[in-house]
């Protein structure tokens, strides 16, 4: 998996979650995008958790400050046993 | 869930298609994880956006105030969205984090400005752990923890009294590491000890207006390691997992419906592989199975067992199935495993009629609404035609192994008391007592020589203390017999009582063949010489037994002394109350306006003369004279 396989899996789900259609790019960050929130990233880590069998360490998610960066920590994440 | 529903829900709604909102209540029900009904959620915001034609509100929007030692995001999203699914609209208003304590103490706060039909109260886990040393003496330990309870409860007084909401009220959950060892249920000091205790107590002294959203039952049945998620604490403060999150929300969902909507009443059975195992047609009285002797017959005797306890708590017990009614009456009658006997079943429908026109009758002769049946049956083709032609009826399709039947009927929650009153559990002799009445009925065709052959007996009585929950009951659930439907809470008629504007009385009766109980109530409220009429309801169970008449008579007689010169009496029309849309017409009132919406009427004391009954009136509690 790539960062762009995994992009293209996250647009899937923000298609979903938005009611404004957002285009995911490398360099998007949530203050690119008025309803992505502090309340609705919530829940959108434990729906992107889900969905890529993942399991982030506390305060990890808050630190990357884009798209690719989350796609980065998605993949690392993966990588473990 | 399988994403090809929330795929296949997707497209519906890009298809603008309004089956999008079935759908929606459907998948919602079924939804366990998180990340389905969030996505859910989603998609329902989204529907609302593109302004998809969704099926009327039938209520106006509950005013619902979330408070909490936590973060009440995203719960309130998911308890807005069952609310919203189960067809209560909500407005909501949110606390701030970990503030409840002053939103509640300070008059001038935005809960009170708000002013919540419900407040949901989330009370901090931090606060409710013993401060001393596990060794401390038992007193010690309990004091503190009575404390928290107090305290709790004041906080909910106190809500209560400056809005009048209704509290719902969230435990503890209780710890799920090995921490402390079996050591933890040897002292109160334990969080586990403390934290249980706090929860018992907290349920067997909330008053009436609180409500129990019993987090630690919910998360014992999640299973105590999955119910907490301490990341999600440390990094936003959330309560518990968010697999526990769907959970309570869907609880606290359910709390608000049922104290706007009444339980069910009648307990609808199939016979053949629901009471019994196998065909009592073929197998005959020695092949059913049932009973100690094979595990499939204990099976079908606890679920009988289980059965007969709702009658206990007062669900009214009825059979209808496909069968022989002389075989299947001979299993009633003379199988010595058989738990339910004739006399727990209140309507017995044995024939091949389809069963959706049996439960009509039902309803018809028992007075009652389709609305309040649950009919279960292990056959889909039974369920299909009831759910088809009679959908007002509640339906249960039992699984295929009867070792689970109990556990689907006690997960249906549609029988799940409020406050039991000991009526409730007199209701099957009521209705017994009904049946033979009506025999004799047949039996007597002079109408005036019947009534006198009851010898009927009425206690008309002011509204007592000890009453209130009966009345608060009946309220909330008459609706064929109820000219204005206005729902009061145990709350609203002590306040009621408190008020010298009003005036209210209840009526019970008894005759030959039974006690029937509270059966109609009265409230009046004064306005200079004119008393307003502003709830006036009966059960239909005595319709056309002259209790209208004695209350009518005691109701002028209440104006009178209080000065009054007229009654003014409205009909406000809803699905379930047409019966009594010329009611006041029949009792001698004028019409005076009429519209849509109401229907007003008018009584001049002067000419009111009193309506000779058969009843023998007993006053009680205030003057008889």
């Amino acid at each position: 998996m790539t960062q762009a396989d995994v992009i293209a899996k996250l647009q899937t789900l923000f298609d979903t979650v938005f009611l404004e259609p957002v285009v995911l790019t490398p360099t998007l960050s949530a203050k690119d995008v008025p309803e992505w929130d502090s309340l609705v990233h919530v829940s959108l880590v434990v729906l992107v958790e889900k969905t890529f069998s993942v399991h982030f360490r506390v305060g990890e998610v808050e630190t990357t400050r884009n798209i690719g960066e989350f796609a980065d920590l998605i993949l690392k994440r993966k990588q473990e046993p | 869930m399988e994403l090809k529903n929330i795929e296949a829900l997707k497209s519906l709604l890009l298809k603008d298609d309004p089956e999008f909102w079935r759908r929606l209540q459907t998948l919602t029900g079924e939804g366990r994880d998180f990340d389905d009904l969030f996505l859910l959620s989603s998609l329902r915001k989204k529907a609302h956006a593109r302004q998809l034609a969704c099926p009327a509100m039938a209520q106006e929007k509950v005013r619902l105030a979330i408070l909490g030692g936590c973060s009440l995001y995203p719960f309130h999203e998911l308890l807005e969205h069952f609310c919203e699914t189960a067809g209560v609209a909500c407005e909501v208003w949110l606390g701030d984090y970990d503030n409840y304590i002053a939103e509640i103490m300070d008059q001038s706060s935005g809960l009170y400005a708000f002013a919540p039909h419900i407040a949901l109260l989330l009370p901090s886990e931090q606060r409710c752990r013993y401060s001393g040393s596990l060794s401390d003496s038992r007193q010690m330990q309990q004091a503190e923890a009575g404390k928290v309870v107090e305290s709790l409860l004041e906080l909910a007084r106190k809500i209560h009294d400056k809005s009048r909401a209704e509290v719902l009220l969230a435990n503890f959950l209780l710890p799920s590491r090995h921490d402390l060892g079996a050591y933890r249920s040897r002292t109160l000091g334990s969080d586990w000890s403390f934290r249980k205790w706090v929860n018992l107590e907290l349920g067997l002294n909330a008053p009436a207006f609180v409500h129990i959203c019993d987090l630690e039952f919910l998360a014992h049945r999640l299973g105590g390691t999955q119910a907490r998620d301490e990341r999600a604490w440390f990094e936003s403060k959330q309560p518990c997992s968010a697999a526990l999150l769907v959970e309570l929300a869907r609880e606290a969902a359910h709390l608000i419906g049922s104290l706007r909507q009444p339980p069910k009443k009648v307990l609808v059975m199939d016979l053949d592989n629901t009471l019994w195992g196998g065909i009592i047609a073929e197998e005959g009285l020695e092949g059913v199975e049932l009973g100690d002797t094979s595990p499939r017959g204990e099976a079908f005797k606890a679920f009988q067992k289980y059965i007969l306890s709702l009658k206990q708590r007062g669900v009214l017990l009825a059979v209808c199935s496909k069968n022989e009614q002389a075989k299947a009456a001979e299993v009633f009658e003379k199988h010595p495993e058989m738990v339910l006997r004739m006399d727990d079943i209140v309507s017995f429908k044995v024939n091949w009629e389809p069963k959706s026109e049996n439960i009509r009758q039902m309803a018809a002769e028992l007075n009652l609404g389709l609305d309040s049946f649950v009919f279960v049956d292990d056959s889909p083709a039974e369920i299909e035609i009831v759910r088809q032609f009679a959908p007002e009826v509640a339906t249960l399709l039992l699984g295929p192994d009867p070792a689970g039947y109990v556990g689907q009927l006690q997960d249906c929650r549609w029988f799940e008391p409020r406050t039991i009153t000991a009526e409730d559990s007199a209701r099957t002799d009521q209705y017994l007592s009904e049946a033979r009445r009506k025999a004799l009925q047949s039996s007597v065709t002079d109408m005036n020589a019947y009534l006198e052959s009851l010898g009927m007996e009425a206690i008309l009585s002011e509204f007592t203390a000890v009453d209130v929950p009966r009345l608060s009951q009946l309220i909330n659930k008459s609706n064929q017999f109820n000219l204005t439907t206005r729902r009061r809470t145990e709350a609203d008629i002590q306040a009621l009582m408190k008020d010298p504007a009003y005036i209210g009385f209840s009526a019970r009766l008894k005759d030959r063949f039974g006690d029937q109980g509270l059966i109609s109530i009265v409230i009046g409220r004064q306005q200079g010489q004119t008393m307003h009429i502003d709830t006036w309801l009966m059960s239909c169970r005595v319709l056309k037994r002259q209790v209208e008449d004695e209350v009518l008579n005691e109701l002028a007689r209440l104006a009178v002394r209080r000065g009054c010169a007229r009654l003014q009496g409205v009909y406000l029309p809803t699905a379930k109350n047409e019966m009594v849309r010329d009611f006041y017409s029949r009792m001698g009132f004028t019409l005076t306006s009429e519209n849509e919406q109401r229907r007003e009427f008018e009584l001049t004391m002067k000419s009111f003369q009193p309506v000779a009954t058969k009843i023998k009136v007993t006053r009680q509690a205030y003057d008889p004279s």
